[in-house]
């Protein structure tokens, strides 16, 4: 391609990146000034006044702002290492089920697990609040048929936290369940013949060929999960209201609810840039394993 | 494992008995997927004094609509519905366009910075909405947006995800059928549209549905940036209003016929375009 179509690629760009650029990169950019100002969401930009860190001293801080901020990241920690520990395997679990051959019915799996990644979450979550209901909740009764006792579910700060797990890991393994078919297919059959050839065993193969060979894919699919798993908004906003004693407060509620509701602009915004650094480190760490297995 | 001289190349099959037990566990992984979603559909066809049974009663023994009717009295379902319809078009619509030229751009014009540009731009694939939300409500308020369903629309008509695809699927259009119409005198975006367009035709119809789809269900930024002003409301976030039925059995069926609704549209895309989704999920993954 030469010169010419400089002009040409210009026009092509244009569109796309001046509304990237207008709304998500300068919001960005927004979001890091403002978390070093103190600013009310009710006001304009230009009421700002710069305060260097005295955000992020605050919700660090042992007053209950700091409490809360400190609460929401751990809760959000915990929901996303539940949710990535539960998703992953179950995926490559259901993966083969779907890719397999010897017993029919993978692709209409896959079309049941992948259908619920359409629902849209404020259904999920209004579906599964009845689920869970403490007496006549369907959950709890199937539970009584083989003997166990009914479980508070989102009602106690013991198990409420995991209850949203459960239902974010029955709306999302299905899209994941795809991606480890996907890595499935990958692989080359050659591999799974030599392996034969030399006596392996099914398990053997599963864990020297399946495995290595799906690091990529699973490595992908971890990142999806963790990104899609700080974002758990509707059954907190909908349901828990980030109780009972605030075990469910996860971030993406507690910033909008500090940020907007409550319109503590700088505060929240300071919250959001500890939310994106978190994510780069956990999110680099991961490539890092990844390359170090790879060197092995 | 297997006998001496049979051939090895031959994919063994598992014993029977091994069969029976996948097979039996892969049927207990599908009823728990969709258990959910079909109590939900029952329960929104039960009546009242149904929903409050204990056992409960799994099977409607009259299945009627009267839950749906009263749906309608709580929430203005068809001005909702149509709020949907138009957020998630309008708004697949733009995504489409701006992917396409930026991704034509992307996949057959070198230009300097293309690489880093494109970084920059796929980063923002990583980035929780949450993380910009705050600003993003003030700045959408000062160009007089909010309130609106302008306000929804106008931030999400462009984005990263579509533009990595297309750049993906446009890459391998070849640059002969490209430099083809060059020489006819074709202008560059009556190429896209009328010779690159239709060779990727799969791609654009996987991208159109996962924007609706994605855009039909969002709910963090409508209810953001409506403020409250319930005309503009799309389904979803009229369904929250159903929460102060939430509290007891006897609304079971009103709050499960309202998800119902909401769910229908993109469930019924889904079941008859899901080769799109797949085949698309699996190109982004592995392409990427």
């Amino acid at each position: 391609m030469t010169k010419a179509y400089r002009a040409s690629a210009g026009i092509m760009l244009a569109p796309a990146v001046t509304l990237i650029g207008v709304f998500i990169l300068l919001p960005m950019l927004l979001t890091v000034w403002l978390s070093f100002q103190d600013w009310s969401t009710q006001t304009p930009f230009a009421e700002a006044s710069f305060i260097g860190l005295d955000n992020f001293r605050e919700i660090f801080g042992s007053a209950s702002v700091g409490r809360d901020f400190k609460g929401a990241l751990l809760n959000t920690a915990l929901y996303t290492a539940l949710s990535v520990v539960l998703i992953l395997p179950l995926s490559v679990a259901f993966g083969l089920m779907v890719y397999q051959r010897d017993v029919a019915g993978g692709t209409a799996l896959r079309t049941v697990l992948f259908s619920t990644y359409m629902v849209p979450m404020i259904a999920v979550a209004l579906v599964w609040s009845k689920l869970y209901s403490p007496s006549e909740g369907p959950l709890n009764q199937m539970l009584g048929l083989i003997g166990i006792g009914p479980q508070p579910w989102l009602s106690s700060p013991r198990s409420a936290l995991v209850s949203i797990v459960f239902l974010n890991v029955w709306q999302q393994v299905g899209y994941f369940t795809v991606l480890a078919v996907a890595g499935l297919t990958q692989i080359p059959g050659s591999l799974y013949e030599a392996a034969k050839l030399d006596g392996a065993s099914r398990r053997e193969q599963f864990r020297f060929i399946t495995l290595p060979l799906l690091r990529r894919t699973l490595l992908f699919s971890a990142v999806i999960a963790i990104i899609n798993a700080v974002q758990v908004f509707e059954p907190v906003a909908l349901i828990t209201q980030g109780g009972p004693v605030g075990s469910t407060n996860v971030l993406t509620f507690h910033i909008r609810r500090v940020g907007i509701e409550r319109a503590q602009g700088g505060l929240g915004s300071a919250m959001a840039v500890m939310l994106m650094l978190s994510l780069v480190v956990v999110v680099c760490a991961l490539f890092a394993l990844a390359n170090r297995k790879d060197d092995e | 494992m297997s006998a001496a001289g049979s051939p090895n190349w031959l994919p063994r099959k598992r014993p029977s008995g091994r069969r029976a037990l996948l097979a039996i566990l892969m049927l207990l992984v599908a009823v728990a997927s969709a258990f959910p979603l079909v109590w939900m559909v029952l329960s929104s066809l039960k009546t009242p004094a149904e929903t409050m049974q204990v056992p409960p009663v799994w099977i409607p023994r009259a299945p009627n609509l009267e839950a749906y009717e009263k749906v309608s009295g709580v929430i203005n379902v068809g001005r909702s519905m149509w709020n949907s319809l138009l957020i998630a078009s309008i708004t697949t619509a733009g995504i489409l366009v701006t992917s396409m030229m930026a991704g034509y751009a992307f996949a057959k014009y070198s230009f300097p910075g293309r690489s880093l540009l494109f970084s920059v731009l796929i980063a923002t694939m990583f980035l929780p909405p949450i993380v910009t939300l705050i600003p993003l409500y003030r700045l959408v308020g000062s160009i007089g947006l909010n309130a609106s369903l302008a306000g929804i629309i106008v931030p999400n008509l462009a984005n990263a995800f579509g533009i990595f695809l297309m750049r993906q699927f446009i890459s391998g259009v070849p640059d002969d059928l490209i430099d083809a119409a060059r020489m006819d005198g074709a202008s560059e975006l009556l190429i896209l549209f009328k010779i690159v367009a239709p060779s990727v035709a799969p791609a654009i119809a996987a991208l159109a549905l996962f924007a609706f789809v994605y855009h039909w269900n969002s709910y963090l930024w409508p209810l953001t940036v409506l403020q409250g002003n319930a005309d503009d409301y799309p389904i979803v976030i009229s369904l929250s209003r159903l929460l102060s039925y939430n509290r007891g059995a006897v609304n079971t069926g009103l709050v499960m016929a309202g998800a119902t609704l909401a769910v229908l549209p993109p469930l019924i895309l889904f079941v008859f375009l899901q080769r799109f989704f797949v085949d698309s999920i699996v190109g982004s993954a592995i392409k990427g």
